[in-house]
């Protein structure tokens, strides 16, 4: 088709709001191609989509190697750097045509990444979940159960369970009120970038410095005349050994792709331009990760290895970091400066760094598939914000991300824009245009705020808090020396709907029949709304405490059974110390508890308060009763609680103030609760898709709410269809919270019509509601910009609505691959029309 | 008996004859790729399903 025909072509689909068929003609044919190439790994409803098999190499050379050291006289550090070095060395690596970055988690693209050394647990559902198998199915089975039975009581959480309280972890893994292990080599886990990604140095170099560092302990250790100061020494110089193991395997892993690129370019490849790439390819892998990168190509595969790296380590929920700020420039330099590439080019390595993320997998158990439906975990990138003196931070890179995911339109990573006063409006348009178009992308942050937030939480001193990056789908953390989280165990993540589930049933939980909260009064006897408060601080004390406890004693014990040695090879505070970098002694600490389903407390609270005992309808006896009867023969009562209880997002003193009082609460007692380093644990209201997946396992709730139904969005967002006032009540409401000192962060989701932000007036209208967002004090704001009319159609006719994206909670997916519970709960969310 | 070094898809180490790359051609549903893994000159291949004569 001549160019014209296409641009207008293009043209009509944007009208039509059909943006990934534009989208699909808009990019190069490379991107299309890769675009197209990717394996979607998100599993759909907790089962993987069809084709996709898990890998069993990692687990058959970590099993050949553990057993080849089996009687070796290496401590774990050093046996584990060198179990992950022989991975390294003998994985399947593979380069697909047409691409211009290397590296897979897995040994094939269409391989879900599976590592036998975090749990047994984790493990036996490989073997039962036949779904996703290799054929043939004999042969797989017995490989798996020979690598099960080798690394049975030697992976992480066979060590660390029998050591730990047995009733909390049985409280845990009961599912009811956290969300996610205790694992340190499982969760999110961040990187000091400001040592590894400045260009100051590349992996040779830090080989070099652990070298001396080696040599002069060895010096000391071997001194004549005993002293007390050799004797951390030992350990020291174990951990500095395991690390330069594996920094010197991820050399090689390099050299290997190299090696691989030149011999298709040499022997296989017949088109010319395309062997220059790969002797490029070639040239880029012979380069990173040994030496720091010198152009945007470089810069980008480094970054990538340096995160295939850590996930052959750990598994890693989250991807923490900050393209922009980092690979910035290097974009300068190689398109404004050196002139090297043009922006077109830069824009295909973007969109392509864009696709290696998407693609990554790594196994995970069904309950956590389901909990994030469609994605395989909360990658945030960060974008936009100040540098470290406080000055505008944005660049063409950040431009470069925003055009590049409109034309590749992957859900997973999503990017998080910190917002503050002087970004440059040229960059708001690339926001919105990527928000308006339908991707669910960037989440706004309030970045002045955040900052004061974690100086206030977490006493980061102030350059350092100004380098934060999401750790996972919202909270900052600094990219530095101490400031940098290297794990966030999930399981600090809280189902704060039993808090007040329990206030009924005294701490018993109903559905797995233990007691697992306080053994409060029976609230029966309630005669007055504080007794029923005291009931509800009290079990969210207690829950709070179960998970904070198992966290912080994995986060204690981590550095003994569960040591990283790569992880602590790209970072200072290991390098220098010679400890391992999960050691609380080395860093600050960036705790939060994550607050899943938090507003149904609110909305309960209140509709106890006003129709129990303001307006005397009913006794806490009948509520108790109404409850456990799960609403079923008191509908009447249910619906009088549903429409006259007064709602959270609609300006209304009454219900707000118990929110703040609620807040406030907590606010105090993540104060008190401390974690290994001695810092706070703020808590942090926020859904990924736990509204969906724990609508079975939260009973009948006083807001309403009947067992099994939806559980609100998340966050501090407003019950879907409860916001009956407008955006700005909403706005309102959520500004009465103290965004600082209140909590870690806040989420909100909106939704906006595409119809209402089409056309020109699009952009100042979306503007002034940002502004007036930001002048109210709002930490985040997400939107979902899909018309009901096509997500109804995507319902119907779900294959010729494969692209439609949307935000789900913390995260973005495919709309055809969530539940349709999700998706029902997606298209009740109210749709805000903007006032001019 | 054959030897990987004396397959199509082994490609020496330069420097280190005798280890080298066994490099294949994949068309899976979605993409195309050449995959590597380690080998070694010496091995014996008979068993080797893959095995193509230089
Ligand atoms: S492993 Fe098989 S295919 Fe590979 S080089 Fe050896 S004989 Fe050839």
């Amino acid at each position: 088709m001549a160019k014209a025909a296409v641009d207008n072509n293009i043209k009509e689909l944007e009208k039509k709001q059909q943006w990934w068929w534009a989208a699909e003609k808009k990019r190069s044919k490379r991107l299309d191609y890769l675009r197209k190439a990717m394996w979607k790994k998100g599993a759909i409803g907790g089962i993987y989509p069809a084709g996709l098999q898990v890998d069993l190499e990692q687990g058959i050379l970590h099993t050949q190697a553990g057993r080849a050291m089996e009687m070796a006289p290496d401590p774990w550090v050093v046996k584990y750097a060198k179990i992950f070095a022989h991975y390294l060395d003998n994985k399947t690596i593979f380069i697909t045509d047409n691409s211009q970055l290397v590296g897979y988690v897995g040994s094939l693209p269409h391989t879900i990444n599976w590592n036998p050394t975090v749990a047994t647990i984790l493990n036996a559902e490989v073997i039962t979940d036949t779904t996703a198998l290799p054929e043939p199915l004999d042969e797989s089975l017995k490989v798996i159960n020979d690598v099960i039975a080798y690394w049975s009581q030697k992976a992480d959480a066979d060590k660390l369970i029998p050591v730990a309280d047995i009733s909390d972890v049985t409280k845990i893994l009961s599912g009811t009120i956290g969300w996610g292990v205790p694992m340190p080599r499982g969760g999110y886990s961040g990187k000091d970038y400001e040592f590894i990604m400045t260009g100051k140095r590349g992996f040779a170099d830090v080989i070099a410095e652990l070298d001396e560092k080696i040599d002069k302990a060895d010096a000391q250790a071997h001194e004549p005349i005993a002293n007390l100061e050799q004797m951390p020494l030992y350990n020291k110089m174990l951990n500095w050994e395991g690390m330069k193991i594996t920094l010197e395997a991820c050399i090689r892993h390099g050299q290997r792709f190299a090696r691989l690129a030149r011999i298709i370019a040499e022997n296989f490849e017949t088109d010319n331009k395309r062997k220059e790439e790969l002797l490029q390819i070639a040239s880029c892998c012979e380069r990173v990760p040994a030496q720091t990168p010198r152009t945007l190509q470089e810069s980008l595969q480094y970054d990538l290895f340096i995160q295939l790296f850590s996930r052959a380590e750990a598994i890693e929920g989250a991807w923490p970091s900050r393209p922009d700020y980092y690979h910035g420039p290097y974009y300068d330099k190689d398109v404004n400066i050196d002139k090297r590439i043009t922006k077109e080019e830069a824009l295909d390595l973007v969109g392509e760094f864009l696709i290696r993320a998407a693609e990554v997998s790594q196994y995970k158990p069904k309950w956590l598939r389901e909990g994030l439906q469609g994605i395989e975990g909360t990658w945030v990138w960060t974008i936009g914000g100040v540098n470290q003196h406080g000055d505008d931070a944005c660049n063409d890179m950040t431009i470069a991300l925003l055009q590049a995911a409109r034309l590749v339109r992957v859900s997973n990573p999503t990017f998080g824009f910190r917002w503050h006063p002087r970004v440059k409006e040229e960059v708001l348009r690339e926001c919105f245009e990527c928000i308006r178009q339908g991707l669910g992308y960037p989440s706004m942050r309030n970045d002045p705020l955040l900052i004061a937030n974690s100086l206030h939480w977490h006493k980061h001193p102030i350059e350092e808090a100004r380098t934060w990056v999401h750790q996972a789908c919202m909270s900052p953390c600094p990219t530095t020396k101490r400031g940098f989280q290297s794990m966030r165990m999930a399981n600090a993540t809280a189902n704060c709907a039993k808090i007040i589930e329990y206030v009924f049933t005294s701490g018993f939980d109903p559905v797995v029949q233990m007691q697992i909260g306080a053994e409060t009064p029976d609230c029966a006897t309630f005669t007055s709304y504080d007794q029923v408060y005291d009931a509800w601080l009290l079990q969210m004390k207690t829950i709070f405490s179960t998970l904070v406890r198992i966290v912080n004693y994995s986060r204690f014990v981590a550095q003994i059974y569960t040591p990283r040695p790569f992880l602590s090879g790209i970072s200072e505070r290991s390098v220098e110390s010679g400890q391992d970098v999960n050691d609380p002694s080395i860093s600050q600490g960036n705790s939060w508890i994550t607050a899943f389903t938090w507003v149904e407390n609110i909305d309960s609270l209140a509709a106890i308060k006003k129709l129990v005992f303001d307006e005397k309808k009913y006794t806490m006896a009948q509520l108790k009763q109404a409850i456990t009867d799960d609403w079923q023969g008191h509908e009447e009562m249910r619906l009088d609680f549903v429409r006259n209880a007064p709602k959270w997002g609609n300006d209304d003193d009454y219900v707000d103030s118990i929110m703040l009082k609620c807040l406030r609460d907590c606010a105090a007692f993540s104060h008190k609760l401390q974690d290994p380093m001695g810092n706070t644990w703020p808590i942090l209201p926020e859904n990924v898709s736990g509204n969906i997946h724990y609508a079975n396992v939260v009973g009948a709730l006083p807001s309403g709410r009947r067992r099994g139904d939806a559980l609100y969005d998340g966050g501090i967002s407003p019950g879907p269809g409860l916001d009956k006032k407008g955006p700005t009540a909403v706005l309102k409401s959520c500004s009465k919270i103290d965004h600082i000192t209140d909590g870690r962060a806040f989420l909100l989701n909106q939704r906006l019509s595409p119809t209402q932000l089409a056309g020109e007036k699009g952009f100042p209208l979306w503007k002034a509601y940002m502004e007036t967002w930001y002048n109210l004090g709002l930490d985040h704001i997400q939107f979902n910009c899909v018309s009901d009319e096509t997500l109804r159609s995507a319902q119907r006719e779900p294959e010729k609505y494969q692209e439609v994206i949307v935000r789900v909670a913390g995260y973005s997916a495919h709309f055809v691959d969530i539940s349709r519970k999700t998706q029902d709960n997606i298209i009740q969310r109210t749709v805000q029309g903007l006032v001019a | 008996m054959p030897f990987c070094k004396e397959c199509k898809k082994f490609f020496p180490i330069k420097g280190d004859p005798s280890n080298g790359d066994c490099v294949e051609r994949v068309v899976d549903p979605r993409q195309a790729f050449y995959k590597a893994k380690p080998a070694v000159a010496e091995k014996d291949a008979s068993s080797c399903s893959s095995f193509e004569k230089k």
